[in-house]
């Protein structure tokens, strides 16, 4: 991971982002998509090529996905193929953002950042809490299920399992939740 | 469900800002001040869980998939501004922290999945407890994944007509490939998720929730 910037700079850089996002969202124009794609890759060449990964991962399946819906329904009714410039546009703003966004958040910290709004920073820090916990949980739980059964549980077993389990997780996890929010009330936040 | 970066110009992101803007004031003032420190941690541990279960993807046939919002049982249990904040924070955390979802769509996707979804199942809860409470509960869930989903769809749609240059996917293929999950996997699911969840916290008795 990219060394992370201080707070100040943390906050300059992500309402720069923000800035960025709505101008590169105001464009449809191919060009100006090209120039700005070559300009976030010169600007965040470190980790481009993990950043990259990312966005062909996440963000590109589903504007294809969506164009290739699109194209052929357009087809059926049509009778012609319709023009493809607007759909590329379409998948290289979604792209663009998407590698801007990966860029961006891997050099900033955006709970520091957060750091002067003190009850939005509260909600934050016990929900990330609660995030991890419940992911440790609910894999602790899993863990758990599989050593008192003789083969691996299919997903009936897991249904079956559910309730008490998901009951167990949110009770543990609002006492954690309530620890979090107590000790951070306690140092002022 | 949600909309992502790049889907929506600021002719439709802008204005969605300017109206969420004011509620999420509102809304922090009201339910989010100094009495509400009691039900913040039961808050907190509900909205990570609406994170965790919409990360969750539930395949429909056709390939694609779906997730669930989760934000319903927040609106039963304490009101449908509290969901709206709650859904835009899952939001920002996935915005913030995953790159997930999208920053200049916040606005949008906050008023269709945690404002029209939640306050329409609210209102559906409302008018239909007094007959079956568990009905009226399955049923909130159900109409809440409906109206968020139509709600995402329209604003598609909407810069379909906008702009068909900017975003050449029509109402059609955008309502299809949304509300046939929706109405099928995603309703069904969210709806169940909400009678089991809120029948869950209310016997835990925890303390900052109204029994």
């Amino acid at each position: 991971m990219a060394s992370r910037l201080d707070p100040g700079r943390s906050r300059l850089l992500l309402v720069a982002w923000l800035a960025a996002l709505f101008a590169i969202s105001a464009s449809r124009d191919l060009r100006v998509l090209s120039g700005a794609g070559a300009l976030a890759a010169l600007l965040f060449w470190r980790g481009l090529g993990r950043n990259l990964g990312r966005t062909l991962r996440s963000v590109v399946p589903v504007t294809v996905g969506l164009s290739f819906l699109s194209l052929a329904w357009l087809r059926l009714i049509g009778g012609t193929w319709p023009p493809l410039e607007p759909f590329v546009a379409l998948a290289a703003r979604a792209a663009l953002m998407g590698l801007v966004t990966f860029s961006v958040l891997d050099r900033v910290d955006a709970l520091r950042a957060l750091a002067p709004f003190p009850t939005i920073s509260r909600l934050l820090a016990v929900t990330l809490a609660q995030i991890h916990a419940l992911r440790l949980l609910s894999t602790e739980s899993l863990q758990g299920l599989r050593s008192r059964m003789p083969r691996r549980p299919g997903p009936l077993d897991l249904l079956r399992g559910a309730g008490g389990i998901t009951a167990a997780l949110f009770t543990l996890s609002t006492r954690n939740a309530r620890d979090i929010s107590d000790a951070m009330r306690s140092r002022g936040f | 469900m949600h909309i992502p970066d790049g889907f929506v110009s600021p002719q439709i992101s802008l204005p969605a800002y300017a109206v969420a803007a004011p509620l999420w004031a509102w809304a922090a003032r009201r339910h989010f001040g100094r009495a509400a420190a009691e039900s913040l941690p039961v808050i907190g541990s509900l909205t990570a869980l609406a994170f965790v279960i919409q990360t969750i993807m539930i395949p429909v046939p056709g390939g694609t998939s779906t997730h669930l919002v989760g934000v319903m049982v927040l609106a039963l249990l304490f009101h449908p501004l509290v969901a709206f904040v709650c859904e835009s924070l899952v939001l920002l955390v996935q915005a913030l922290f995953f790159g997930a979802g999208g920053i200049t769509v916040l606005g949008l996707n906050a008023l269709a999945m945690g404002l029209a979804g939640p306050l329409a199942g609210w209102l559906v809860w409302r008018l239909l407890r007094r007959f079956s409470e568990k009905v009226a509960l399955f049923l909130a869930g159900w109409v809440a994944t409906q109206a968020a989903t139509l709600s995402v769809a329209g604003a598609l749609g909407l810069q379909h007509r906008l702009d068909a240059s900017y975003f050449p996917m029509p109402l059609a293929v955008t309502l299809a490939a949304m509300m046939v999950p929706s109405l099928t996997v995603a309703g069904l699911v969210e709806g169940l998720y909400t009678f089991f969840a809120l029948s869950l916290v209310r016997k835990a008795n925890l303390r900052g929730v109204a029994a």
